[in-house]
Formats: structure tokens, sequence, C-alpha cells
């Protein structure tokens, strides 16, 4: 008896000094990572800090305004002067020159980057829904579920500038020689959609309206690129959350005669706050997304109703100009493009990471 | 187990109330009624379930024959044969894991979605055939309803979901479906307790609730039978008691076929009782009979609690 007495309190010293260490090494690691979960806060912070003061100078030039204006002019603009009644200034027999100084203004790039990111969705949604039913209510009777998820995950890590070269290569020449031709050929004779093929622009002073050349390289060539990128994230987040509605909820519907297509609607309906963020996260990397929108959206600081036509995104803006940007101005402006595009993608992504949050605790909760 | 004490005055009485045409309960041993039936089971031989004469006539409202489960490989209802009667509280007890979700789930045909389920034998439902090849399971199991052990409202309001059969069926006259949320709900003992908040979410229920809404789901496209897997077995007592008591209420109008895990609640509920065990049916016979004087000393084993 004594002996397993000694033996024990032994072994119980051995085990509160294992259980010390393990207290220490807890605490040591709950520090390393309450530490690292601040750095990177601070990362952010600082972030926002550093483009904000870069921001400032074209902030204080053209305040709010930098929001509505169209206007995106890097360079000093030389022009005949006129009064105020529109006709031209002339002293000594010649017309007086006056200089205009640089203007930028944000809102063809936002309406860009909008646009572009909401086409993508279009294209991109009902695609990534039925991938990702298919992905849980299909493809595992088949066997092919595994494969074709690490397919999807596959096509999510493809770099954007193999997209982007695509793109180039095979999706604008075959938008521009097939598509667009076939589009305007039938679309075009429709009353009330004319304006989707041409547009009204001012060539040498003059204001003419023409036909939208088509290039394949417009916003629809880059909304498309966008779509075929966020498909896989959207799917991927998708099949997690439908894959999170718990079973009780499917037998439930099929148990009163849903049909697959009903049950598969309950699906869905259960997990649509879930869905939602998932589309949001997929609208989030639309509207940050540059490399292949760049080389395939045409880069034209304009806007236009028509999706035929080239336009813009902050992101392209930036890609293009930022390298060249020579005045303190230009750079200033660029940079409050970033920040505002920081900010969006902030916003959408908190958005989003709440519903899928919320429709996941409430899955849980559920099973 | 096999210190039985052997039950005097139990087995020739019994033996003697049994129909003399019924071969199932001739064939059973009648002198040592020891565990020879869950021997036999359990060394995979074939047995005599104890059929009571009022259960035998094969006229239920569901017929199961000869009906026997594959999940894949695994046997795991074996040539099972049950009449349901209409318009009575059928209960189905045994061990966890003997198979009464499997078969319960068998007769709307719910194993469908399981991957390599397979079946013989059949299963009718009102005369109609189950797993016939050109049944319509849609159709099926919309004469069949379900509640589960785990309440599942859709998170929807409370009207929609108990109008949900109807919508998913095709009904959309606002009247229509007024009419019958309110005629399922107050067959659910609900509508009192839901009456003004229709349009809130069923989510906000509380757990006892939220199952007779279940059970107002279930019945409002009224259903010729009512299949509940354990529908308590997540509930406190005193909703436990409303569940109960809803059932003996519903089963005025309807066919009820119940799984059950408490002993007591088979009891209370069910007029007729059937026991299975390993996959196979035991005993059946009325609820009464199987409680009191089982045929068979292992039902009474298993009912007192001395094994399962
Ligand atoms: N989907 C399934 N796939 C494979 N085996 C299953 C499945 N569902 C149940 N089983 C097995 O079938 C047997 C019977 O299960 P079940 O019908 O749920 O029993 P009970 O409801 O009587 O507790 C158990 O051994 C269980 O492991
Ligand atoms: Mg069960």
């Amino acid at each position: 008896m004594d002996d397993s007495s000694t033996s024990l309190s032994d072994d119980g010293s051995r085990r509160s000094r294992r259980r010390r260490l393990l207290t220490f090494a807890d605490g040591a690691l709950l520090w390393g990572a309450r530490s690292s979960g601040v750095l990177v806060l601070l990362m952010l912070a600082s972030l926002v800090v550093v483009l904000a003061a870069a921001a400032w100078p074209s902030f204080r030039a053209f305040g709010p305004g930098f929001l509505t204006s169209s206007e995106w002019r890097p360079n000093e603009l030389e022009r005949p002067m006129r009064n105020e009644a529109g006709q031209l200034v002339i002293e000594d027999g010649e017309t007086v020159m006056e200089v205009v100084p640089p203007e930028f203004g944000a809102l063809p790039v936002v309406y860009g980057t909008l646009v572009s990111s909401v086409l993508a969705l279009v294209f991109a949604v009902p695609l990534s829904l039925g991938a990702a039913v298919f992905l849980v209510r299909v493809a595992p009777k088949w066997r092919i579920a595994g494969p074709l998820s690490f397919l999807v995950e596959f096509l999510a890590a493809i770099p954007s500038l193999a997209y982007g070269v695509w793109g180039l290569f095979v999706l604008a020449p075959l938008l521009q020689d097939r598509v667009e031709p076939l589009l305007r050929s039938v679309l075009g004779p429709v009353p009330g959609l004319g304006w989707l093929f041409r547009e009204t622009v001012e060539v040498g002073g003059q204001v003419v309206t023409r036909d939208i050349p088509l290039t394949g390289r417009d916003m629809l060539c880059g909304s498309l690129i966008l779509a075929i990128m966020i498909v896989p994230i959207i799917t991927a987040i998708s099949r997690d959350v439908l894959k999170a509605v718990p079973r009780v909820q499917i037998e439930g519907s099929i148990a009163m005669g849903a049909t697959w297509w009903q049950s598969t609607w309950s699906m869905l309906r259960y997990s649509r706050s879930g869905l939602a963020g998932a589309i949001m996260l997929g609208l989030a990397r639309a509207a940050g997304e540059t490399m292949a929108v760049t080389m395939v959206i045409g880069n034209n600081n304009r806007i236009s109703p028509s999706p035929f036509a080239p336009a813009q995104t902050m992101a392209s803006l930036l890609a293009n100009e930022f390298a060249e940007a020579s005045s303190t101005l230009h750079r200033s402006a660029l940079l409050q493009v970033a920040l505002i595009l920081l900010v969006m993608s902030l916003f959408i992504n908190i958005l989003a990471r709440w519903l899928v949050g919320g429709s996941q605790a409430h899955a849980a909760a559920a099973h | 187990m096999n210190e039985t004490p052997s039950k005097p005055a139990m087995s020739p009485v019994k033996v003697e109330a049994i129909d003399p045409l019924d071969s199932a309960v001739l064939d059973m041993p009648r002198q040592a009624p020891r565990f020879n039936v869950l021997s036999a089971i359990q060394n995979d031989q074939p047995h005599a379930p104890a059929i009571h004469p009022s259960v035998a006539h094969g006229k239920g409202i569901v017929e199961i024959k000869d009906f026997s489960l594959y999940y894949g490989p695994k046997k795991t209802v074996h040539s099972v044969s049950l009449s349901i009667p209409v318009g009575h509280v059928t209960a189905l007890i045994g061990p966890s894991g003997c198979g009464k979700s499997t078969l319960l789930r068998s007769v709307n045909r719910l194993n469908d979605l399981v991957d390599g389920v397979r079946t013989t034998g059949d299963i009718l439902v009102g005369g109609e055939s189950v797993y016939a090849p050109g049944t319509d399971v849609i159709d099926l199991r919309r004469r069949v309803g379900m509640v589960f052990q785990k309440s599942n409202p859709f998170p929807m309001s409370i009207f929609d979901n108990v109008v949900y059969g109807l919508r998913i069926h095709g009904e959309r006259r606002r009247s229509v479906l007024e009419e019958v949320c309110e005629r399922s709900l107050r067959g659910a003992a609900l509508w009192d307790e839901v009456k003004d908040r229709l349009q809130s979410s069923a989510m906000g229920l509380s757990g006892g609730q939220q199952q007779r809404l279940c059970i107002a789901r279930a019945i409002a496209v009224e259903p010729q039978v009512l299949l509940m897997d354990e529908p308590c077995s997540a509930l406190d007592p005193i909703a436990t008691l409303k569940i109960e008591e809803l059932i003996l209420e519903i089963s005025q109008k309807y066919t009820v076929l119940i799984v059950t895990h408490n002993m007591g609640q088979a009891s209370r509920v069910s007029d007729y009782t059937a026991f299975m065990y390993l996959g196979r049916l035991v005993e059946y016979g009325p609820t009464s009979h199987i409680f009191q004087t089982p045929t068979l000393p292992e039902t009474e084993q298993y009912i007192t609690g001395k094994f399962g």
C-alpha cells in the first residue's frame, strides 16, 4: 500500500510539472496567435493610412467631385480660349490659347468596375450554382464528386495572367469575329436596342453618331473573363454551403413528395444567406481582379452604356497608368482610386463573410 | 441470457388462443420457450415470428411482404412480413440498430436516397405496390406522411411550412391554403399557440412546437399513413406528453406507424406492437397482448428491460 502511494505522488508531481510546461506552451501559443492577429490588423490599418495620405493631394484638389467627374486627363491641355458666349477669343488676329490643368475624376472606372463585376455575376452565378448543386446532389452518386471538386479548386488556383492570355488570344478574337457580328445582325435592328451598337462621340470638335467598332476587347469580354475567373470560387463556397444543409431538411422535403427540383430549391432556399455570401465573395474577387481584365477590357476611360464598347476598371486603370504616372497629382489620383477600391472590397468581403458565417452557424445549430 | 426463468401458465394458454391455420405460429416450439428465436436469429438461422391472429389477415393499409433490404452487401432487414391495420397506431420496437428506422423509411422509399440500397419483396400501401418498377414515388410520398426524430421545420413562416406539401403539389388558391393551414394546425394541437403569428418564422418555435408543426405539415396533405420515427426522442417530458396525446388524437383519423425506443410510449399510444430484433420481426400483435401476455419469452424479456 505504501509503495503504491509514493509512486502515486511521484506520478502526481511529474504530472503537475508536465501541466506547468503545457500551461506555459499554451500561453506562448496564445500570445503568438494574438500578436499575429494584431499584426495583420496593423498591416491593414497602415495600408489604409498610407493610401489615404498619398491620396490626400488629389482629395484636396478635387474633393468629393472626384467620384462624380468623368474627366481623366493626366496632362495639361492647350486649347483655344472661348469667351462666355462660346466664341473664340481673337487678339491681334490670332486665337488666344489657354492652358487647362490636368483633371481627374473616377466615375468612369467606378462605373466600369461595378458594371463589369455585376455582368460577371450575371454570367457566373447560374453556372456556379448549377455546378455546386451538381457536385452536392448528383456527382456523389456517380462517384465523381472528388475529382470534380479538385478540378474546381484547381481552376481557382490558375494565375490570372493565364486567364488574361487566353482571353486575349482566344476569347477576344472569337467575340470579334463571330459572336459580336452575329449579335449585331440579330439585335441591331430590334427597335430600342440600337444603343447597344451605336455611340455618340466627339471627333475633332464635331459630335457624330457611329457604329461602335467591334474589337472583341470590350466590357463584354472583360466581364466574361471575370465570370470564368469567379466561377470556381463561387462554386467551391456554394458547394460547402449546400453540403452543410442538414440531411433531415432535404429528407423532410422529399418525404413530403417534393420532386428533385423542388427539394433542390428547398436546399437553395435553406442556405440562401450562405449562397449570397458566396456570390459576394465572387463579386469582391471580380471587383479587384486586375491582370486578366486589363488585357481584355479595352482600357478606355469612358462611360458607355454598351457592353460592346471598351471600358476601364479601377484595377485596370492602376495597372495601366501607375508605372508611368509622372506628376504627383496623377499618382495621388491613382492612389485615391486604389483607396476607393480597397474600401469597397473590404465592405463586400465583410458582408460576404458575415453572410457565409451566419448561414453555417445556422446550419450547425440545426444539426 | 440463458438463465431465463420459465414462465408458468404462459405459453400453453397463448398457443391455444392462436389460429391453428397460422403456420408461422404452429411452427413455433411449444415445449421449450427459451431464447430459441433470438439465438436462431443471432446464428442467422430461419425462425418463425409469432404473429397474433388479429393481425395475420393481410388486409392492412400497409402490407409489408417478405421484405428485405441491403445496405450494400449488408442485409439490414430480413424477410419481414407485417400487416399494418388501418386506422390504428402500430408501434415498432426493438433494440437500437435493429432496423426499425430502415423498415419505416422503406415504406415511403426514403432509402432511395442512400447509395447502394437493394430490396427484395414488396410493400403495398393502400393496395398499391411501393417497389414495383412503375411506381410513382412522388405520389407515394404524398400518400405517406413522415415525422422525423429531429424536428425539421423549413426556414420559412409557420404558414408556409404547413402548406408546403399543398404548394409543391400545385395548390395556389389562397383560400384553400388558409383553410388547410388552420385545420392542420388545429389537428396538431398547435393552432391556439400560433394563430396570431402564422407569418413569423417557424424556427422561432420551441422544440415541441416545432415537432407539432411537422405533424401539422404532414397531415396537411391528408396522407393515408403517417410514419413517425422516434418523434419524441429529442423532446422534454412535457412536450413528449403533448405529442403522445396528439398521436392518440390523430389516430382517430389516420393510420400511424411509429418507431419508438420507449416501451412506456409504445404501450400508451399504440394499438398494435411489432418487436424487431437484428432486422427480423420477432413478435407482432395487439399492444395489450405484447405487453401483458406475449407469446414469446424473448418479447417479455425485452419489454421488461432485461436486454436490448
Ligand atoms: N444509410 C445507411 N448506410 C449503411 N448502413 C446503415 C444506414 N442506415 C442505417 N444503417 C445500418 O442499418 C442498421 C439498422 O439501422 P436503423 O434502421 O437506423 O436501426 P434503428 O432505427 O432500429 O436503430 C444499423 O446497423 C445501421 O448501422
Ligand atoms: Mg432509428
